[in-house]
Order: C-alpha cells, then structure tokens, then sequence
C-alpha cells in the first residue's frame, strides 16, 4: 500500500467551455484562472505524498492534443529562480504547466472556428505513456517496478461527449482495462458525459459530477488524491446509475436501441444490409422482421438527437443495445 | 534431574528484528517526535519544510486525512470522517488518527477533527509556495569562481563518508586497519551501542552492530541519525534547530550549493557532524556554502533508493543495487569489489576464492553460527540476502532457494533448543497425597513448569514460590520438604 503512485491528468483546454464557465450567470462561477490554481494545488498534493510518485500531465485542446508535464523528463524546461520558500520540484512542475498552457492558448487566439477538442488524442497519449513507463521500469529490476506501479488517469472534463469519438474512446477504455489503468472523471462544467461515464464505470474509476464548483481542490483531494491501492480502506464516490447508450457506427448518433452485427458487433441505428464494418450480407428475411419489430413510432427511435434521457431497453430479441 | 537448566539464550534478541520488520510499516523517527513536548513540536511546525518531511514520513490512511482536513477552515466530526472509511479500513482508520493526534498534527480526535494551526499554516505554504520562512534552504549566490561539484563528485563523496564508518565497523577486531572515521563518529558509534571498547580500549563491533551491518543503507542511517537526536540535549543543542535542519536537507536539490549564512548556531555546528557522515559536502570546513548530498535529500523518500550507499563500489557500474547469486547448493557468487561488502558477506559465507570483480563462496553450518553467534538471526541474513540478489536471480520465485532459507532458519532453531527459566524444584513429600495436593495447589496458580509424579516432584515458576511455599507451610505447620 506504500507504493509509489502514477498520476496522469488531462486537462480538458476547451476556451469556448471554459467561457462559458466563468459567466456569472452559472450558480458558481469558476474562470479557468482559479481551475489552474486549484489543480496545481492538488497535483503539488499528489507529489508531496510521497518523494517517488510520478505525474504526467496532458491538455486535450481544440484539434489537438499535448503532452504539458512528464516527471520523468524535466529536462529543457524554464531556469526556475531559486526560491527559499517553496519546495522547488513543485515550482518546477507548476511554473512548467502553467507556462505551457499560456503557450498553447496562444497559438490558438489565431484560429477562427474552434474544433471539437481532442481528448481521445490526450486520452491515448495518457495511456501509451504509462504503457512506457511500466515497461522500461519492470524491465531493469523488480524492485523498480513498484515505483509506476498503480498508475491511474483523472479527466477533468468540461466538453460535452462527441459522438463521433465513441469507437476511440471505448478502445482507449478497453486498453486502460487490459492495463489495469483507473480512469478517474471528474466534470468540471456541463452536462454528464455518458462515454466519460462508462469509461470510469468499466476501469473501476470513479465519476464525479461537481455541485460546489467554488470546492473545487477539496473534491479533488478527497475523491482523486487516495491512489487506487488505498481505495479498499477508502471509499471513494462512484456513480450508483451509469448511462450505458451507445453510439451507432453509421451516424454516430448515441441510440437507445442498436442493432448490432452478428459477426464484427458493430453498432447501427437502423437494420442495414451490408455491415460497413466486415462486410458481412444479412439476410433479406432478418432485415423484414427487424424492421418490422422495431418501435413504429419514429419519436421513439429519436435518441438520434443525443439528449441525455435514462437508458430504457426493450426486450426485442434480435436487437440489443450495447453494454 | 531437570530440564531447564540455566544455561540460556537471551531473551530480548527478538525486539530488535521485530523493530527492523515494522520500518516498512512505520517510520522510526515518528515514535521519537511521539515523545517530543507539544511546543517543541509546534515550533517544528513553524517551518514548512519540517511539515512536508514530516508528512512523507507519515503513513498513506495518515496522508489522505491530513490532506482532507488542510483546506477547511472549520472542523470536522470525527463520525463524518469515519463514514468515509469503508470497514477494512476502520482500524488502520483510527490507528492514523491515534498517530496524529499524537504527533500534535490533529488537535483534538475524540469529537472533532481540526489540524493543530500551526501545522495547517505550514503545510498551506509548502504545498502552493509562500510565506517567509526561507526554510527550503537559501541556495548561495551563483556566479562565483567555483561552481558546485558535480552530482558524480557528491555520490562519491558521501559513498566514501559512509563506507569508511561501515568498514571501520566491520574491520574492527580483525587485525586490520582501515582508515578512521573522525571521533565525533566513533563516539556516536560507542554511543549507540554499535560498537564498544575491548580490554585494551579497542572499539570492537557489538552484537548489536553485526546487525546493524545488514540493515539497508536507508535504515542504517536513521538509526545513526536518530542516536544523534538521543544526543542532542546532551550536547546543550536545541533540538527543534537540529531537527528542522535535518528535514530541510531533505528537501534540498542535489547538485545545488546553499548558503550557511541564515543558519542558526546549532545548525552552523551540525554541518561539522553531518560533513563526517556524509550527508553534506563542504569545500572547506570554514567554507559559507554547503551541498547536500544524496544521503540527505533522500531522508524522506520511503523507498531506499540511496544508488551510491548500496551500489556497487565502484559507483560507475550502472547496476546499482544487486549482486548476489544463490544456488540451491548453498554456493554463492557475489559479483562485487567492494571491500565492505565483502567484509560483510565474511560474516555469514565462507569465502573460498576472490577475483578482481568476484567472490565465491559457501554458507556453511559454521559459517551460519558464527554469524549467529555474533548476535545475527538468520531473518537479518535472508532479508540481506533478499535485498542484494542479482537481477538475475529476480526471476526465480521465491527469490532465495527454499531449501537454502530453511536450512538458515533450522541453524538458528538449532540454538534454541534449550530455553531457560528460572523457578524452584520441590521434591521430597512425605506421601503421593501431599505431592497431589500441592501439585494441584501450584496448577491452579498455573505456575507448573514440569512434573514428575514417580519422582514426586515438581518444578514452578519463581513468581509462584511465595504462594507455594506458604501453602505448604501451612499444611505441614513446619518445615517442609522443599527444596529451594
């Protein structure tokens, strides 16, 4: 239980959100100034636990994702002056992070549309770096290997789901399981993210959606602070109702109820009879009768929208919609 | 006529390997701050380095609460708390605050759970920066003629302090001499028990310092370093300056030079002591700089990484850490020049050859009771074992051959097979009635050690002589027939 742990956070840097954020007509307003100091309170919390634990950081921005902060290379970063009263890794770390964020808010100011964010983007670079990390560790010796053992991922969200984004996201969701990863989601701004939702549901994370958001740090410390070794003697705040809607793979429309191919499992809105995936002919019979089961009224099927509304599943046999 | 004879073991051996086992569980200098006066500790709080030092040594349930309870400004119900732990984690839950409560972090623990102010201050401003204290150590100016050594010089630098004070321990009473430590560490070391003077004033290694030679480099210096703090009143020092002196080291940078300028008297006094065991590097002993070296910035971290203390002598070699390999024939290879280690395997292997980079030996029946006879247990030997395996032997699981740990451990119970209490022997009643009733009499007070009904005796524990010995003169009226 006294083993270091590995934390990698990604920041999602969407502006648009975040001004939204910080208009004074939310209940509790939080401008991305206080976010920043709250997170660099908490991550220099999570490296004062303990002189070995590792932390990376990743900011999910508009059409790209990068990497902010690795502990293991600090190599190149700013000639931080020395102060008497603080602890210098954390000035590191913090003046590094904020430094590259400024940076990269700059840049941009120039672009005129925003894209969508990419978090999958910082969510797969999350991943391949604890993937590396364990590696090169366990590799040398065993006693190294405690030191990225435990390694978990906290998303601190405040887009809204991209429906397009679903078949990565469950992918980076399937790797992090098969690495043991815990993704932890904390939302910061906006409504629930249903594949945020799954993605701590299905690692064994926990998903947190903030009330206070003027307590910010004091969520983050008690929820995502306690590495996941301690989480049997602690109990963390999991979701007790997960959305587990799905998005189909043709319009990529989260649906209520799928129709899913017998061969690949892929996802669609409506019965097709090619599957785009594996190519596999469905009978012209199954079509007929699918359709014929399927809910006459359109409305029903019109999840196609993507509002939120709790997961309702029809007992229809050919049909299923994905766990 | 009776088994228990007097020739004995002692009885205290075990105390000490439980002590070295619970480090991984707790640290040894929380039971020596536990001992401290509430303004003494307050007045380490005043420093937020002493706090951050403080709160690494702490254990994980204790960090998350002290973390919890840092950013409130009102206090908690101890019940709200406790709802958070799920029911494995209740008493490791009340441990933490029972620990804290005594360290004076937690103010009160009984109702309400609030951090003593002073530690919240100090805490507040070392985790986001600030304050005024300087007490993470004011770095010198930079741009004199000379810059700092380098990171290699300081490794080598204090690798050298260290093994001198090890291999003076290990060589001592051997014939040879190794260069001497200064005398402000044979002192420390007499005064620790470590070591003491023979009939002809020669400092000669204790049982005690047999088993302090196997111990991790991490734990050897705590306790080097916590028999200073024993000290420290002696020397007339204040101990809240030398303690907040250790634990800003501790979050000192490696490679960086400070200034002694801001330092108090006590501490400009410690750097003369800490020189010789290695934790600083100073140009010249009047020098107003001073570097930490690794020894020091790593007084804090759990794992025992020191790479120059444990590493191979030469310290260029990248393999740090391992070079013993073990064969399930008792055979062991130990891949090292290192003269210090290979004094100590000396003391539980019997070296058949040497090489330039090799030693080969056995562990013998013999070998294993002279070092068993010096005071070592065969735990201390496994776990040196376990901790300076070769990385080859890693993959093996278990790590060590069974039966070589078995037969390690069936020598050690070899020696125990004699176990001495001390006690009376009655003997001579008058009748197989007397006996009876006596006997019954002693078995109720549970003080029986052995009986004997065809020789009517019996043996009982000392602390039951008073009762048995009234109880007969009672019955008799006279003199018994006891045998003291």
């Amino acid at each position: 239980m006294n083993n270091a742990s590995h934390l990698s956070l990604i920041l999602d840097l969407s502006p648009s959100q975040w001004h939204l954020s910080a208009a004074p007509s939310n209940t509790h307003p939080l401008p991305f100034k206080t976010f920043l100091s709250h997170v660099l309170t908490f991550l220099n919390s999570h490296i004062a636990q303990m002189h070995e634990n590792s932390l990376a950081v990743f900011g999910a921005l508009p059409g790209k994702s990068i990497m902010l902060y690795s502990s293991s290379d600090v190599s190149g970063g700013p000639e931080v002056p020395a102060d008497s009263n603080a602890y210098r890794p954390f000035k590191l770390m913090n003046s590094i992070v904020a430094r590259n964020i400024e940076a990269e808010l700059e840049l941009l100011e120039t672009m005129g549309d925003e894209p969508p964010v990419a978090l999958v983007g910082a969510l797969t670079k999350a991943l391949c770096y604890i993937n590396r990390i364990t590696h090169t560790t366990s590799g040398s010796s065993a006693e190294d290997s405690a030191v990225a053992a435990d390694p978990r991922i906290l998303i601190l969200s405040v887009s809204p789901d991209l429906s397009s984004s679903y078949i990565p996201i469950m992918n980076s969701i399937f790797s992090a399981q098969k690495n043991k990863i815990i993704i932890d989601v904390c939302k910061v701004y906006g409504a629930d993210t249903v594949f945020l939702q799954q993605a701590a549901h299905l690692t064994g994370g926990s998903y947190i959606d903030l009330e206070r958001r003027d307590a910010l740090l004091q969520y983050l410390v008690m929820s995502f602070l306690p590495p996941p070794t301690m989480r049997q003697f602690i109990a963390v705040p999991k979701q007790d109702k997960v959305d587990f809607r799905a998005a189909c793979f043709c319009h990529k429309n989260i649906v209520d109820i799928g129709f899913v191919c017998s061969v690949c499992l892929s996802i669609f809105c409506s019965p097709v009879p090619v599957c785009s995936t594996c190519r596999t002919k469905f009978p012209m019979k199954t079509l007929q009768r699918l359709n014929a089961s399927r809910p006459a009224v359109p409305s029903a099927n019109g999840s196609a929208n993507g509002t939120p509304r709790p997961p309702s599943k029809p007992a229809t046999p050919m049909s299923a919609s994905l766990r | 006529m009776i088994s228990e004879g007097r020739g004995g073991r002692r009885g205290g051996r075990t105390s000490s390997a439980r002590a070295s086992t619970s480090m991984t569980t707790r640290h040894a200098l929380l039971p020596f701050l536990q001992s401290q006066s509430q303004t003494a500790l307050t007045r380490l709080y005043q420093r937020p380095s002493s706090c951050l030092s403080i709160f690494r040594l702490l254990g994980p349930i204790e960090r998350q609460i002290v973390m919890n309870l840092l950013w409130l400004e009102a206090s908690v119900p101890t019940s709200a708390l406790a709802s958070w732990v799920s029911r494995e984690g209740k008493t490791p839950f009340d441990d933490a605050l029972a620990t804290l409560t005594a360290l004076h972090i937690l103010a009160n623990a009984a109702v309400k759970l609030t951090l003593s102010p002073a530690f919240k201050t100090s805490m507040r401003h070392a985790v986001t920066g600030g304050g005024a204290s300087a007490s993470f150590g004011v770095p010198a100016d930079l741009d004199e003629k000379r810059a700092p050594p380098s990171v290699e010089a300081l490794d080598n630098h204090a690798l050298e302090r260290w093994e001198t004070i090890l291999h003076y321990m290990v060589s001592s009473g051997t014939g040879q001499t190794p260069s001497r430590p200064s005398q402000g560490v044979l002192y420390l070391l007499q005064r620790s028990g470590l070591m003491a003077p023979n009939i002809g004033q020669q400092l000669q290694i204790t049982s005690p310092g047999f088993q302090f030679l196997l111990h991790t480099p991490h734990a050897q210096l705590w306790e080097l370093l916590l028999q200073y703090l024993q000290m420290v009143e002696e020397r007339q020092m204040d101990l809240v300056e030398v303690l907040s002196f250790l634990f800003m080291l501790s979050t000192m940078e490696l490679g960086r030079d400070y200034s002694t300028e801001f330092l108090s008297e006590t501490q400009k006094a410690m750097l003369e002591d800490l020189r010789d065991y290695g934790l600083i590097w100073q140009r010249k002993a009047n020098s107003r700089r001073f570097c930490p070296t690794r020894l020091a910035t790593t007084l804090t971290s759990s794992l025992p990484p020191l790479p120059t203390a444990a590493g191979t002598g030469a310290g260029s070699s990248g393999q740090a850490q391992g070079f013993i390999i073990l064969e399930t024939n008792y055979r062991l290879y130990a891949y090292t020049d290192n003269p210090l280690q290979t004094a100590v395997l000396n003391l539980f292997v019997s070296v058949k050859s040497r090489f330039p980079n090799l030693v080969v030996g056995s562990i013998t029946r013999d070998s294993v009771r002279k070092a068993l006879a010096n005071g070592i247990t065969a735990e201390q030997i496994i776990s040196y074992l376990t901790t300076y395996a070769h990385p080859q032997m890693r993959k093996n699981k278990p790590l060590l051959p069974v039966t070589v740990q078995d037969q390690i451990r069936l020598w050690e119970l070899e020696r125990n097979r004699v176990k001495s209490q001390e006690g009376y022997l009655y003997t001579q009643f008058a009748s197989h009635a007397d006996y009876e009733y006596v006997l019954n009499y002693a078995k109720q007070l549970d003080t029986v050690l052995w009986e004997n009904s065809a020789k009517r005796c019996f043996f009982g524990r000392l602390e039951g002589h008073a009762n048995i010995r009234g109880f007969i003169e009672r019955r008799t009226g006279g003199n018994p027939g006891v045998n003291g």
